[in-house]
């Protein structure tokens, strides 16, 4: 893959998305949910950035935020050399057939009084780029893409397994021919058996049509084996990114470290070797962070000035990125 | 579409996962595998034959006064007896299925089309849309119905017309709400994500994607509302706001029927029967319908 090409397809700076807080009959403002607060990266043309958190880090929000689902609070959004940040929803109406999405709940995501050639139709409707006509065989073509039978277009999603649904997810993100997919955790809904098949089959179109992901999730060991590069959020903000290898070998910051001890060896001698760093205490409240880094309270070796300033996200060798003071 | 026409009538294995067919087929299938519903079903056909047909199905023309014979007792010649001015009750109740039937579509039809629109546009935009359209439908509800249709009948006296707009005004706020309800919660879902996602506009996804996803509720409450109409139609009549005589209503022949009602029961029984088998029917007509359209219980039955 041609990670190391220098074209990038989306770039992200400084991309805060705050949720107001409201109180009371007026709708009041009393505060903030910093669901992203002030991050950066870019994704390069044929490339998968994994980007992993916890519960509540703001991994989804970023996903919607570049879908534009959300109006970002500021920052920019540059896909494909257009900011999409701040235009209006007329003016991205065009852009979205560039962007597909993959949605984590493969039930929820289908309209299940639409038929499965519809849902998988969808998108060339909306976007005028088909004729009725040939909408069956373009639909059996994307069918046939992602492993489904085309015999099966008449039903509706409730008639599909999980992993089928699923595949009907990818067939509707792949229609329009976009060049960035959103996969918002695609296969945490998913078997296990069912999750490698589409990991498999993520990986497989990639290759054949130079697509580039996004790939939300949290299970770290998957991420692994599909990202080439990962970022990993704490809190609405990006604590580290880096090469996956890299990463998973050399973890700097103290989260991510905290984090990959926290996945399972699947050996029995090593993982009874392995050194669990448990971290004290829970993750705060995203509308009342902690000042300085947002991970002080709970870091190992966090120092005085961790409360004050906010660590920025220094290159330390290559593509690897950290946000740490004391790295 | 011909392709699941031949599908469905070509024979397949048990082992063999059922063939793809039309929705429609299997709504019928779903509905009428429910007793409950076909009879509620066969009432309302029933209705609405007796409706159409009433000038050759009602034995006297219904309001034929006949001085010399009025209260009579059920017999041979007047199967349900006759009222206070000789009138003949069968032959008036069968014209009044006319009335509640107009009265009922015509101000479930009118309540059904505004209230279902304020309430989507309501939901689907959301914020000072919502607050503007639920508020004036909030103050709507606030007033019972049959107090709205009764200031509205009065303002603009009797008649059927003025019944239809009263209680289509009356029923409004049930469909908006109900309507309302329904989005917000369709809109909760990760598909209206994706197809915004998809960039697909308001239009198409309201009609598209929201409303087919709330239609069986409101379905289900539109085929209720026209048993509510009806009753609330007899309401008004009984009270004497509604239809103007001598034009046959059931609730006002109620009204005038209950003062003979220990001597001649008949008179208020008969369209307190027939009311109350119109409005069994719609409810078990809706319950029906409810399940018949509901996706997940495709292939079930």
């Amino acid at each position: 893959m041609n990670a190391h090409q220098n074209n990038n397809l989306i770039e992200i700076k400084n991309l805060k998305m705050y949720f107001p807080i409201t109180k009371g009959l007026l709708r009041r403002k009393v505060g903030d949910v910093k669901a992203v607060d002030d991050i950066s990266f870019d994704i390069k043309q044929n490339e998968t950035l994994g980007l992993v958190g916890e519960s509540g880090c703001g991994k989804t929000t970023t996903g919607r935020c570049i879908l534009r689902l959300y109006q970002p609070t500021s920052g920019s959004i540059v896909f494909n050399g257009t900011d999409i940040s701040s235009i209006p929803e007329k003016q991205v109406r065009p852009l979205r057939r560039h962007m597909g999405a993959i949605f984590q709940d493969p039930y929820g995501s289908l309209n299940p009084r639409q038929s499965a050639r519809t849902i998988a139709g969808m998108p060339l409707i909306v976007h005028h780029m088909i004729d009725k006509k040939d909408l069956d065989d373009k639909v059996a073509e994307l069918f046939n893409l992602v492993g489904l039978d085309s015999s099966m277009m008449d039903r509706v999603p409730h008639e599909f397994s999980g992993g089928q649904r699923q595949r009907l997810g990818i067939a509707r993100a792949l229609a329009c021919n976009p060049s960035l997919i959103v996969c918002d955790e695609p296969i945490s809904a998913l078997d296990v058996s069912i999750q490698a098949q589409i990991i498999n089959l993520l990986e497989k179109l990639q290759k054949s049509l130079g697509l580039t992901y996004l790939f939300i999730a949290h299970d770290l060991s998957v991420v692994q084996h599909i990202s080439d590069r990962v970022a990993v959020m704490y809190l609405g903000r990006i604590v580290e990114i880096a090469n996956s290898k890299e990463l998973y070998q050399s973890p700097l910051h103290p989260y991510t470290k905290a984090l990959l001890s926290a996945v399972p060896v699947p050996n029995p001698v090593r993982e009874r070797e392995r050194v669990r760093i448990v971290l004290k205490g829970e993750v705060p409240s995203p509308a009342h962070p902690p000042t300085g880094c947002h991970f002080h309270p709970r870091c190992s070796i966090a120092s005085a000035e961790c409360e004050e300033f906010i660590p920025p996200l220094n290159t330390i060798s290559g593509t690897h990125q950290v946000s740490c003071l004391k790295v | 579409m011909q392709n699941n026409v031949t599908n469905s009538v070509e024979p397949t294995a048990w082992s063999e996962v059922a063939p793809a067919q039309s929705e429609f087929r299997r709504v019928i299938r779903v509905f009428f595998s429910r007793k409950i519903a076909v009879v509620g079903l066969v009432l309302i056909v029933l209705l609405v034959i007796t409706a159409i047909f009433a000038p050759w199905l009602a034995p006297y023309p219904p309001n034929d006064i006949d001085m010399a014979n009025t209260l009579a007792k059920p017999s041979g010649d007047h199967w349900l007896g006759t009222d206070n001015l000789g009138r003949d009750v069968l032959s008036r109740i069968i014209y009044g299925a006319r009335t509640s039937l107009i009265i009922a579509v015509g101000a479930t039809a009118m309540s059904v089309v505004l209230g279902e629109i304020l309430g989507l546009i309501a939901a689907y935009f959301g914020g000072i849309v919502f607050q503007i359209i639920m508020r004036f439908i909030d103050a709507l509800m606030a007033v019972p119905m049959l107090l709205v249709a009764l200031i509205m009948a009065s303002l603009l006296g009797g008649g059927v017309k003025n019944v239809i707009l009263a209680l289509g005004v009356g029923m409004l706020s049930v469909h908006a709400r109900m309507m309302c309800a329904q989005a917000l919660s369709v809109k909760q879902n990760d598909y209206i994500l994706a197809a915004r996602s998809m960039g697909m506009g308001d239009m198409r996804m309201m009609i598209q994607e929201i409303v087919p996803n709330a239609f069986p509720a409101l379905v289900v409450v539109a085929t209720v509302g026209l048993g509510a109409v009806i009753l609330a139609e007899a309401g008004l009549s009984f009270l004497g706001v509604g239809v103007m005589p001598p034009y046959p209503a059931w609730g006002k022949m109620i009204s005038d029927g209950y003062k003979y009602i220990l001597s001649n029961p008949a008179l208020a029984f008969s369209p307190g029967i027939a009311i109350m088998l119109v409005v069994f029917g719609f409810n078990m007509m809706g319950d029906g319908l409810r399940d018949a359209l509901d996706p997940r219980l495709r292939g079930v039955v």
